[in-house]
Order: C-alpha cells, then structure tokens, then sequence
C-alpha cells in the first residue's frame, strides 16, 4: 500500500449527509466529528450525534481507541451506503477531541469551502 | 523570481501545497527541481493534519501522510543518519544527536493524531511532498481550525501579494 493511494476525508458535519447530498456517495472519503451516543463493544459500531442528526461509525479497525459516551469523537473513513439507503462510515482512524470548539469549527469549515473554491477559480500559481 | 519567502516555513493549505508550480534545474543535480507559488520562490513548508498512514523501514526512513481535511500531503522522515556516507563527515556526537531526534518523532507518529510537520519541499515521482525536519504531536483540539485560519488569512496577505518588480 502506497501513502499516494490514501484519499483526504472531505470535511463534512453530520447535517451534510443526507441522501441528496453531494457528499452522499458509495465510498466517498469523509471526516466526521460528534459526540458519542451509543457504542456497542459487539458489533464495534458507534453512534455519533450532532444538533438533531446522528451517524453511525463502524469503528472495527480502531482498537486503541477508548470509548466513552458524551465525548467528542472525529473520524475518517469510507461511506458504506447500505441497500436501505442506510448509511455507516467505515472509519480507518479516530480520535477524541473533547475541548473543541464546534461552533469555531463549522465556521471555519463554511471560511474554507469558500476559499478553496475561489482559489481553484484563480489559481495562485 | 521572488526570494522573500524562501526561507520561511510557508503554511500552506494541502491542495494549495500539491498544486505549486515545480521547476526542474538540469544543472544542479543534487537539488533538481525548485518549488514555486504565485512568482515566488519556496523551499520550506509547515503542514498540519491527521496522520492516516505509517509505513516505517527502520533505520532507513518513515513515509507518513498528514490529512488536513483539503488533501493528503505524503511525508518523509529520515532515519538512515548513522549508516547513510551523507553524514559520514560530520561530528559523530552531531550526527547521533540527529539520529535520535529522529527516532522520537517517529515514534510520536502514530495513526489519527494530529502532527504539525515542518520540512523541506520535495517531489518523489513527481509529486510535492514534505522532507520532515521537526515534528509535533498536537494535542490541544482547535489547532487545526487555528491553521486553516492561519494558512487562508496568510495566502490572503502575504503569499497571494505579488511584490514590486525589483
């Protein structure tokens, strides 16, 4: 496996990832961030919630990592859409990131979009 | 060509790092190909991200990626300083201590943490990567947002700014 075949997770909250989202696609390579709601140590699928919408994390791969519901989780990994429309990331690393600011997050995050796509307009190169 | 950044560590987002304009010096063949954005001349960059992959040969080097959420930027840190005859020359008391540095920042690196790389721009098959000189593990969760905000607010003032003709 070569480091040049990794894809970038696509920053994205929770709220973007409905079915006719752009985001919304078999395989798509996405950074997740919300707090725990759920994890069972059978199945390894963890359940993270934003606001109103929650998104269920297979978590499989990552065993150094503790789990403690009410903490701030981030994760990157593949979509898996599921034939009922139902959707789980297949996470190849997470993290706990309790402390962050998720309201200076989603900000930011609206910052970039903004500006990587005003530089691919006008490439500085 | 502008000089003005070329010894700084240039923050730079990661599409905006795999992107620069890269330049080959047939004449030089140690340092082949230069790096440049917007007219000006770079040789250093600082990335920040998550670490999604680890692929050590010990005593040789350590190829990582830092994912910042705008692309993957491929990392080298070597670790080949003890046998490698570049080295060969000078103080061994130096070298050692080189070698050791080296090996601590390997070991921090570990999947899905978030480090802050500094290094060399270089290009392996043709493309922009980081020859990492100095490695930090982040640990505080708003560093990242912190350096997307450093990184458009200084492409806005500074790297987008083309200086006067001199």
């Amino acid at each position: 496996m070569t480091s040049s075949e990794i894809k970038s997770g696509a920053l994205v909250s929770l709220q973007d990832l409905h079915p006719s989202s752009s985001y919304f696609k078999q395989g798509a390579s996405l950074r997740v961030t919300g707090k725990l709601q759920e994890y069972s140590v059978e199945t390894a699928i963890a359940t993270i919630i934003d606001g109103s919408d929650s998104f269920k994390i297979n978590t499989q791969h990552l065993r150094e990592l503790s789990f403690r519901v009410g903490s701030v989780y981030q994760f990157i990994g593949e979509l898996l859409i599921q034939p009922d429309n139902e959707a789980v990331l297949q996470a190849r690393v997470g993290r706990n990131v309790d402390g962050i600011d998720l309201n200076l997050y989603y900000q930011s995050l609206q910052l970039l979009r903004q500006f990587q796509a005003h530089h691919l307009k006008n490439p500085a190169t | 060509m502008d000089h003005s950044l070329y010894n700084t560590h240039v923050k730079l987002l990661a599409f905006d790092l795999l992107t620069l304009s890269q330049t080959s010096s047939p004449s030089s063949s140690s340092d082949p190909v230069s790096f440049s954005r917007n007219g000006a001349l770079l040789s250093r960059a600082e990335t920040v991200g998550t670490v999604t992959s680890r692929d050590l040969k010990p005593n040789k080097f350590l190829r990582f990626t830092i994912d910042d959420g705008t692309g993957c930027v491929n990392c080298i840190l070597w670790l080949n300083q003890l046998s490698s005859p570049y080295f060969s020359r000078r103080n061994p008391a130096d070298v050692r201590l080189i070698a050791q540095t080296a090996q601590h920042f390997a070991a921090e690196i570990k999947l899905g943490v978030v480090a802050r790389v500094r290094g060399k721009i270089t290009s392996y098959r043709g493309v922009t990567q980081i020859t990492a000189l100095d490695v930090v593990v982040e640990r505080d969760p708003n560093v990242e947002i912190l350096h997307w905000l450093d990184c458009m607010r200084l492409a806005r003032k500074v790297y987008n700014v083309v200086p006067p003709y001199k």
